[in-house]
């Protein structure tokens, strides 16, 4: 297949429509689009205008889009689509129960010099007998079809699409062999109005196909009889127009959903009796004066009035009425009944691109009580032109593709004290210097200057396994902003315990790219920086024990050295800086009541630190409170607890044997072992001012439990049972009498002596 | 056909990567708009753009990263190689240093992506002739011995730009035809949209694909 060829096939698929697509709201609050022909096109949640919107927001189903692509390709239809002219044959005969016979038909049904494309041939009172009204069973449906065949034009040869028949009235449709394969989507209905309002009687017949793009609708009437019943004949018209449906893949096509429509048939409007009788009609049928009595036709009145065919065209009138005349004559109705003459037998069209060419009668024709009708139409049907549809089909989709492109979600991100159109620092959020415990807190604004709303996400990068870094907290992590409209992003820097020491020795520093995410748009980086201030807080015990001078004072690398030698000889048995808050707390704190158990002052632990970091010549700052929830800090932040993480396990076993649990402490590193007798002989010496501070050892076993003997996890929630082994643990040596008498090696003499 | 009436039948997704300030993004907004930004500012993430092409009768929809070039977000960035059928790697004909760079370039595009993932070199800013400091042989050289295609192309002209697109897109399309490139492979980079009918099978597909002769374009 050729490229063009390919491109027909893709294309031809497309049903273009005239008429101007609504969009409705269906009950289940969705949004459906419908077209002019009542037929839902698209269950997808599409709003009217927005589909551009969702397109841009990633909603862009495959189904929202192929609809959208078709709209706009409709919308644009005259672009590729020509008119191809065509003819219609449109033939109708009430048959009062007659068979054909040999009768030939072509003098009906062949009057044109070219072979009509396609023919529509109505009859009416096909077979009069019970049998057809209550089985719906004739043979005359076969005689006549076989007829009608013979009669079509000789000039071309003919393609039989449908017959369908209800009782009496039956309709054939042929069209020319050569155009069969254009037609689509053939489809035949019948509806009775008959007796009850619904027996097949009365009624119509109806076949609609598309042919190449134009859809055609043809109907077979046979409305109520009798003069007086023009409302009832309306009434079935309206009936059979609004009724009459057509399945075409499970959906319904009506009458009036179609291009171009044909309605004809034994629609029984008469001469209205009062204004002129059957005898006045006569007279002036003789002189021809057809349009006097036609003033009085029933039709013409009802469809002035707006209550019949409303829409539809019916042709001049030239030709003498088609009804009654006694059988095998040309005779008017002789019997007793002596019925008036009228035009019964009507053809009505409606629909762009229709000519009528003529409108008539054959009177010559003698089996019926009425004459057959005929007309003969020049029609033009849309007929895609594959090059420019596909040239138009590309258009679309480049402008598609440019509206995908523009409404993509934008954003705009502002960071107050930075130049944003400078290369060197757009993105970059700073910090500063950053302490430990001391919070820090920047905000910048996230400002939609797109068109559509923005998702916006701080998304983890791949392999991690957070947004940000653990010292890091954003909020909010996602937010919806609609466009024009800003949201203001918080940062928070805080370096505790979890983190201060990875960035004491530069294990992780201040820096972090976050990547801000759009849904169904781009990415934006924005990196936060800061420079973190040491301190003793994350310093591990074997590295502060070998620190002989403040914190301050030592290079990075050689804390990092710190860190991670292995020192032969420690220069103290424990930090100095250990040492200087259980002094103080000596000092001022052993009668505190409840030491250790209420919280300090934010700030002077901030001073507390400060002073040890630095250890210049002035006392210790801070209360009692605030020097012991400093050393909890202090404790806390050992990278290595007292009780290192490797002897956790041995330490919660032996927890329930004093013996045993002097033989673990026995185990511990030098320094780790001399930090737990010095901190143990400090709470022994604490409980013997009990009745100052009013403390128990099960308080404080159960607070230094915790600390000593820290999770490895910061953040793992605790276990009682756990939390109640480890305050057995420490409470071993708060409360026995023999405590570490055989546990103090060599520890120097200016450590022990507290007073 | 395979694809819906309307529409695209497959997404092919691309990176742009290269060091700043080589034109990557000048490149794509010059692929997806057809106009030259000159003032494009820094991309300080990574930008997002769409085009439909059409490759042997096929439309494909193409999806293009066009990444930050900073060596600080190299790390960030590479999360984004993941799923790409495509890569252009960039240099800039007018300086030497982001020529000098294309190995490592390369072999992060090696490295993270899948080894089905189609590799153009393009030289940018052939406009700018005169400023030249990387001669085109070199770079054919390089790209020879490391089997990439190569073009040099203008972000400010429009030359050869849209032909190193959809030229990666046939090589793209060429190996799904032969069946080397598995769709069904997570990180193909490819997707398959289905048929709007439903008629077509992969399969199908792929057994059509496996004649030449299909391939008229
Ligand atoms: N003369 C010329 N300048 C270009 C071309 N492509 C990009 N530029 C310029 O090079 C600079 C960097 O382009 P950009 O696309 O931002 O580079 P990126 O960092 O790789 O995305 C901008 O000033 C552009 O105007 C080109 O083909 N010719
Ligand atoms: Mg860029």
């Amino acid at each position: 297949m050729g490229q063009f060829g390919v491109a027909y096939f893709v294309l031809s698929n497309l049903s273009p429509k005239n008429n101007k697509s609504v969009f409705v709201r269906s009950k289940r609050k969705r949004i459906a689009y419908k077209n002019s022909e009542g037929e839902v096109e698209d269950e997808d949640d599409l709003m009217p205008g927005t589909e551009r919107e969702s397109l841009a927001r990633g909603m862009s189903s495959q189904k929202g889009r192929e609809y959208t692509i078709r709209l706009a390709l409709e919308k644009k239809q005259d672009q590729y689509i020509d008119l191809k002219g065509i003819t219609v044959y449109i033939g109708s005969w009430n048959v009062n129960g007659q068979s054909p016979g040999s009768i030939c038909l072509s003098e009906w049904l062949s009057r044109t010099n070219e072979p009509p494309d396609i023919y529509a041939v109505g009859f009416q009172e096909l077979d009069l007998s019970k049998e057809a009204f209550l089985f719906n069973d004739t043979p005359k449906e076969a005689e006549w079809r076989d007829s009608v065949k013979a009669g079509l034009h000789p000039g071309a040869r003919y393609f039989h699409v449908r017959t369908i028949r209800l009782v009496g009235m039956m309709m054939i449709v042929f069209v020319r062999e050569e155009i069969k394969d254009q037609l689509r989507h053939i489809a035949v209905e019948q509806i009775g109005t008959g007796l009850l309002g619904r027996m097949g009687n009365k009624g119509g017949v109806g076949v609609r196909f598309e042919l190449n793009e134009t859809s055609m609708c043809f109907v077979n009437l046979h409305l109520a009889a009798h003069v007086e019943e023009f409302q009832r004949r309306n009434q079935d018209f309206h009936q059979i127009f609004n009724r009459l449906g057509f399945f075409i893949n499970e959906k319904v096509k009506y009458i009036k959903d179609h291009d171009q429509i044909f309605m004809f048939g034994d629609l029984n409007y008469r001469i209205n009796p009062a204004t002129i009788d059957a005898t006045k009609a006569k007279a002036l049928i003789e002189q021809e004066k057809y349009s006097i009595i036609l003033e009085q036709d029933q039709l013409r009145e009802q469809m002035r009035l707006g209550h019949v065919f409303s829409g539809f065209t019916e042709g001049t009138i030239n030709y003498r009425p088609t009804y009654k005349y006694d059988s095998n004559t040309d005779n008017w109705d002789s019997s007793e009944k002596n019925r008036a003459p009228a035009w019964c037998d009507r053809i009505l069209f409606r629909g762009g691109n229709l000519t009528q060419i003529d409108y008539t009668s054959q009177p010559q024709y003698k089996l019926s009580d009425h004459k057959p009708v005929s007309s003969f139409f020049n029609a033009k049907i849309k007929v895609i032109n594959p090059t420019r549809q596909r040239k138009v089909y590309e258009e679309t989709l480049k402008q598609m593709d440019r509206i995908e492109n523009e409404y993509l979600p934008q954003v705009t991100v502002d960071i107050p004290g930075t130049n944003q159109s400078s290369h060197s620092n757009r993105n970059e959020i700073n910090f500063g210097k950053v302490k430990f415990m001391e919070p820090l807190r920047k905000t910048f604004t996230v400002a939609n200057t797109g068109q559509v709303p923005v998702h916006l996400e701080f998304i983890k990068k791949l392999n991690d396994s957070h947004v940000c870094k653990e010292w890091l907290k954003i909020e909010p992590v996602h937010s919806f902003i609609m466009p024009g409209e800003t949201c203001e992003v918080e940062l928070l820097v805080l370096v505790d315990k979890c983190t201060a020491a990875q960035l004491n020795v530069g294990r992780d520093t201040l820096y972090d790219i976050l990547v801000l995410h759009l849904e169904s748009g781009k990415d934006i980086f924005i990196t936060v920086a800061g420079d973190f201030e040491r301190s003793v807080f994350g310093c591990s015990i074997a590295a502060l024990v070998n620190m002989s001078e403040p914190l301050t004072m030592i290079s990075p690398g050689k804390l990092i050295e710190l860190e991670k030698g292995k020192m032969p000889v420690n220069h103290y048995d424990i930090p100095k800086e250990l040492w200087f808050l259980v002094d103080r707390l000596y000092r001022i704190g052993m009668d505190k009541d409840g030491l250790f158990t209420m919280a300090g002052s934010q700030s002077e632990v901030l001073e507390i630190r400060d002073w040890m970091d630095t250890i210049p010549n002035t006392p210790i700052p801070g209360n009692a409170d605030s020097i012991a929830e400093t050393m909890f800090l202090l404790l806390d932040c050992f990278p290595e607890p007292v009780i290192p993480f490797s002897m956790h396990l041995k330490c919660l076993d032996s927890a329930h044997n004093y013996t045993a649990c002097k033989q673990l402490v026995r185990q511990l590193p030098a320094a780790h072992r001399n930090v737990f007798l010095y901190l143990t002989s400090f709470l022994r010496e604490l409980l013997n001012h009990s009745d100052k501070n009013g403390l128990d050892a099960k308080i404080l076993a159960l607070l230094f439990g915790k600390i000593m003997i820290r999770d490895q996890n910061y953040n793992a929630k605790a276990n009682a049972r756990v939390e109640r082994t480890k305050a057995t643990f420490i409470y071993q040596f708060l409360v026995n009498d023999d405590y570490g008498d055989d546990l103090w090696p060599e520890m120097g003499e200016d450590l022990v002596s507290f007073s | 056909m395979s694809g819906g009436p309307y529409n695209y039948s497959y997404i092919f997704k691309y990176i742009i990567i290269g060091d700043m300030g080589v034109g990557k993004s000048c490149l794509l907004h010059q692929f997806t708009e057809k106009k030259f930004m000159a003032d494009c500012p820094h991309t300080i993430g990574v930008e997002f753009g769409t085009r439909i092409i059409e490759v042997c009768g096929q439309k494909i929809k193409l999806q293009i990263w066009d990444t930050a070039g900073q060596e600080r977000f190299r790390a960030v960035t590479r999360s984004y190689y993941r799923g790409a059928a495509g890569a252009l790697i960039i240099y800039d004909i007018t300086r030497r240093s982001t020529y000098n760079h294309l190995s490592s370039w390369l072999t992060d595009a090696r490295n993270l992506t899948n080894p089905n993932t189609v590799i153009f070199l393009i030289g940018n800013k052939s406009d700018l002739d005169g400023q030249r400091d990387v001669t085109y042989e070199e770079a054919k050289k390089f790209a020879d011995e490391n089997g990439l295609k190569f073009v040099e192309a203008s972000a400010k002209t429009g030359e050869n730009v849209e032909e190193a697109f959809l030229e990666t897109a046939k090589k793209i399309y060429e190996s799904i035809q032969d069946g080397s490139l598995d769709l069904n492979a997570a990180e193909s980079g490819v997707q398959k949209k289905p048929t709007a009918n439903g008629a077509r099978s992969l399969s199908a597909d792929n057994a059509e694909g496996r004649n030449p002769s299909s391939c008229s374009c």
